[in-house]
């Protein structure tokens, strides 16, 4: 149930790809006042860089201008750095990339390894106690105190 | 008295050079009285950070503006607390500090390990007092805490106003505490790979440590994300911040490793794996200092940047050479035999739950440095922010949660359709059950709506853990069912501990997951006695009030909420000006409920017309985060607790050997 959830979850967009609202164009530009935040998260109500953007991209809304549009209007003024997330084009597509890549790698890794170590298990011999490992090294650290004194 | 202070520093930097070295040497040549002098020598440093600690407290306590640092970060005016948490709040303050923490821990290590794990502890004391130099080195001579200016000055700077906060007062310390105690499982890992012994004995010797460390990590993180909540006035708690994202990382490797030692206990394989997420987890702790210092990578919260970073950097590369190697030395002594039967096996479940930990805290460090590396490779600057992290992060935390469902009820080694039928069939069917009502009330599918099925499915498998449990003793032992329950948390503590925090961990993910999806944002500017809608409340601007103090002064506006025509609350979110740093901060005006909060800041005054701009925010189920927050506290105690038979024989139950005192 749980797996097909996830799938039915992973197969549904994260948003919603309606027409732009002024909260998503917002969002996708970072406030240059140096909070670190969104635009839209950005909440100095006087704040040089926030309210200005959030006037224009109302008024570009307004004018039935294109989410890539604004944004890329806000690129070519403040450069690469106001988009909030990296675009999925040239190398900035690495980073989208490379967590799902390198989790991918890892699962398929795993799923190989948990095959043969499955295999082998059910030719192999019954496994030895569990602690065993503890066991012997216990043994052989008491046996080396024991020499040593 | 502070040079005092920096003579007690320099001799604690001797003392643990001196320690380091004899530890070393008495281990090597299997000396008793080096090893004895090198642990004596770690409680001196212990006391002398002590004393340079109490120096600096007391000239901030004393307000005293002849050193740079009190004159930098604290004012007369400073509240006691606020003036005691200037301690961490400076870079020198939270060097020394750190310095503490790690030198109280090396003490508390040895008291732990007079007559118990002989072999491993001359390396822990090496390991843990070259962390020591490490940190005194740079208060010695990069970055002196008791310098004094030219000048003593007339009034202190004043602590950063953001740090003036309750949270702030204990999110640090929980932090370091955190960090530093993660130095304890890394000494006795680096002293496990030094010595070959590499079974059971280190791991069990650092098992409390390990939880202890990410306890704290917890709660640092939490408390921070509560502060932020409080005290930065954007609705959130978290914003992918370098600096948050450097807290969490730690955690998230952390995690891994309490999950995945169970496997080494119970099976005697991934000892590598165990090893490099030990080493990993400290290696973390550094790199997440160094982000604070370096100003590397922008942030909000680097309070205390400096150039310290290339030592950071540095000592980094120091340890992850030095643990890299070792582990390099001793790979062939480490290598088990893996035996995994099965995908359908509690190993198996656990195994997915590293990846999946290991691979959001890959992407959360990649997502962080990325704009470092797009940098040197494009020389283009680039933001990395939320969305990045939120939509990177949300899958793999939901997969997680789907694993800490399927990890604790499914058998060990391989199971059997009859098992997977008796773990699964009810908890997945309150997940499915869940799922319907979500959609007929009209929860979206996507996220949110998963994480809470799930949360319903996890805790179907805990309760019914719990249950089964319970009513097995009774059935056995004739016990009443309060009695069953107790006695079974009781004698499997770790067990039922980490289930109770698991419990935590789904409150933390639906709290997330309601106040990221279903918020309610409103922007409003009113005169007195307009009303604005927010979701399901009305609230009605009354009235501005204004107060002034030496230390600050505050304007708060007083709205009142109604709601269904009824008054419920009378809320004030203020605009509050510090003097000394002369600084104005949003003071956020709250009320929290089990089902949402009610969250106003007050963006704008205009002294002239009388017209105010508020903001707010209708958060749903943010209180689950905290509250999850607590019952995470509450099932690590229950797992850290000793039992009985671990206070009678601490040596035996820690699996370590003991032997006679000499």
């Amino acid at each position: 149930m749980a797996v097909l959830l996830l799938a039915v979850l992973l197969a549904a967009p994260p948003v919603a790809f309606a027409a732009a609202t002024q909260q998503e164009v917002e969002e996708a530009l970072t406030c240059q006042c140096g909070c670190g935040l969104t635009v839209h998260a950005c909440n100095h109500l006087q704040c040089g860089s926030g309210e200005p953007m959030k006037k224009e991209i109302r008024e570009r809304l307004a004018a039935g201008e294109m989410k890539e549009a604004i944004l890329e209007t806000f690129r070519a003024r403040y450069g690469e750095k106001v988009l909030s997330s990296p675009t999925f084009r040239g190398f900035n597509w690495l980073a989208w990339i490379i967590p799902f890549a390198a989790v991918a790698a890892g699962g398929l890794g795993l799923a190989v390894a948990i095959g043969r170590w499955g295999a082998r298990s059910t030719t192999a011999a019954p496994a030895a106690p569990e602690a065993s490992g503890a066991l012997r090294e216990r043994l052989a650290r008491e046996l080396a105190e024991f020499d040593a004194e | 008295m502070p040079e005092l202070g920096r003579l007690a520093i320099c001799l604690a930097l001797l003392f643990a050079a001196y320690a380091t070295g004899v530890s070393i040497v008495g281990a090597i040549r299997r000396r008793r009285h080096l090893v004895r002098s090198g642990a004596h020598a770690a409680y001196a440093v212990f006391a002398l950070v002590v004393v340079a600690v109490a120096i600096l407290l007391r000239a901030l306590l004393a307000h005293d503006f002849s050193l740079e640092y009190v004159a930098a970060y604290s004012s007369s005016t400073l509240p006691v607390q606020y003036t005691v948490a200037a301690l961490w709040g400076g870079q020198k303050g939270s060097l020394l500090f750190w310095a503490f923490m790690l030198t109280l821990f090396t003490t508390i290590v040895q008291v732990q390990n007079r007559e118990r794990n002989r072999d491993l502890m001359p390396w822990v004391t090496a390991t843990l007092m070259t962390t020591a130099m490490f940190f005194l080195g740079l208060l010695t001579f990069v970055t002196d805490p008791f310098e004094r200016l030219p000048i003593a000055a007339r009034e202190g700077a004043d602590l950063n106003p953001l740090l003036q906060n309750y949270w702030m007062t204990i999110h640090p310390p929980s932090l370091y505490t955190g960090y530093v105690s993660a130095s304890v499982p890394f000494a006795f890992a680096i002293a496990a790979l030094a010595t070959g012994r590499l079974g059971d004995q280190w791991i069990r010797s650092v098992r409390r440590w390990s939880l202890f460390s990410w306890f704290f990590l917890t709660l640092g993180n939490l408390f921070g994300a509560r502060w932020a909540y409080e005290v930065l006035g954007w609705g959130g708690y978290w914003a992918w911040d370098p600096v948050e994202n450097a807290a969490f990382m730690p955690w998230l490797v952390s995690t891994a490793y309490l999950h995945s030692v169970m496997i080494q206990e119970k099976k005697d394989m991934l000892r590598v794996w165990n090893m490099v997420l030990v080493l990993l987890t400290f290696s973390l702790t550094i790199f997440g200092t160094f982000l604070t210092r370096s100003g590397v990578i922008s942030s909000v919260h680097s309070f205390t940047q400096s150039g310290l970073g290339p030592f950071f950097i540095g000592f980094l590369l120091l340890v992850l050479v030095v643990s890299g190697g070792l582990v390099a030395y001793r790979f062939p002594e480490l290598r088990t035999a893996a035996t995994v039967e099965s995908f359908l096996s509690r190993e198996a479940a656990f195994l997915f739950n590293n990846l999946v930990l290991v691979g959001i805290a890959f992407a959360v460090f990649w997502g962080t440095v990325f704009p470092v590396v797009s940098e040197w490779v494009r020389g283009v600057k680039i933001t990395v922010g939320p969305p990045f992290f939120n939509r990177v992060n949300a899958p793999l935390g939901v997969a997680l949660l789907l694993l800490a469902g399927i990890g604790p009820a499914i058998a060990w080694r391989r199971a059997s359709p009859r098992n997977l039928w008796r773990a699964f069939a009810t908890p997945v069917g309150a997940g499915l059950v869940a799922a319907v009502a979500l959609l007929l009330a009209r929860v979206p599918l996507g996220y949110a709506h998963a994480t809470f099925a799930l949360g319903v499915f996890v805790l179907g498998t805990i309760a019914q853990e719990f249950w089964r449990g319970m009513r097995a003793r009774q059935a056995m032992l004739h016990e009443s069912a309060p009695r069953a329950l107790s006695r079974l948390v009781g004698k499997n503590r770790r067990r039922y501990g980490g289930y109770i925090i698991h419990v935590g961990v789904v409150a933390v993910f639906v709290g997330v997951a309601a106040s990221s999806a279903f918020r309610v944002e409103v922007q409003q500017t009113l005169a007195a006695g307009q009303e604005v809608a927010a979701g399901k409340f009305t609230l009605r601007y009354e009235q501005i009030t204004k107060q002034d103090d030496p230390h600050m002064s505050r304007l708060a506006a007083v709205v009142s909420v109604w709601r269904d025509g009824r008054q419920i609350a009378t809320l004030a979110p203020e605009k509050r000006f510090y003097k000394k740093p002369q600084q104005p901060t949003t003071e956020v005006a709250m009320r929290p409920t089990l089902t949402e909060d009610l969250y106003l800041v007050l963006g704008s005054y205009d002294e002239e017309s009388g017209l105010v701009t508020l903001l707010a925010y209708v958060n749903p189920l943010v209180s689950w985060i905290w509250i999850g927050g607590v019952i995470m506290a509450l099932g690590t105690t229950v797992a850290m607790w000793p039992t009985l038979a671990e206070r009678r024989a601490p040596a035996y139950a820690l699996g370590a050997a003991r032997v006679p005192a000499d």
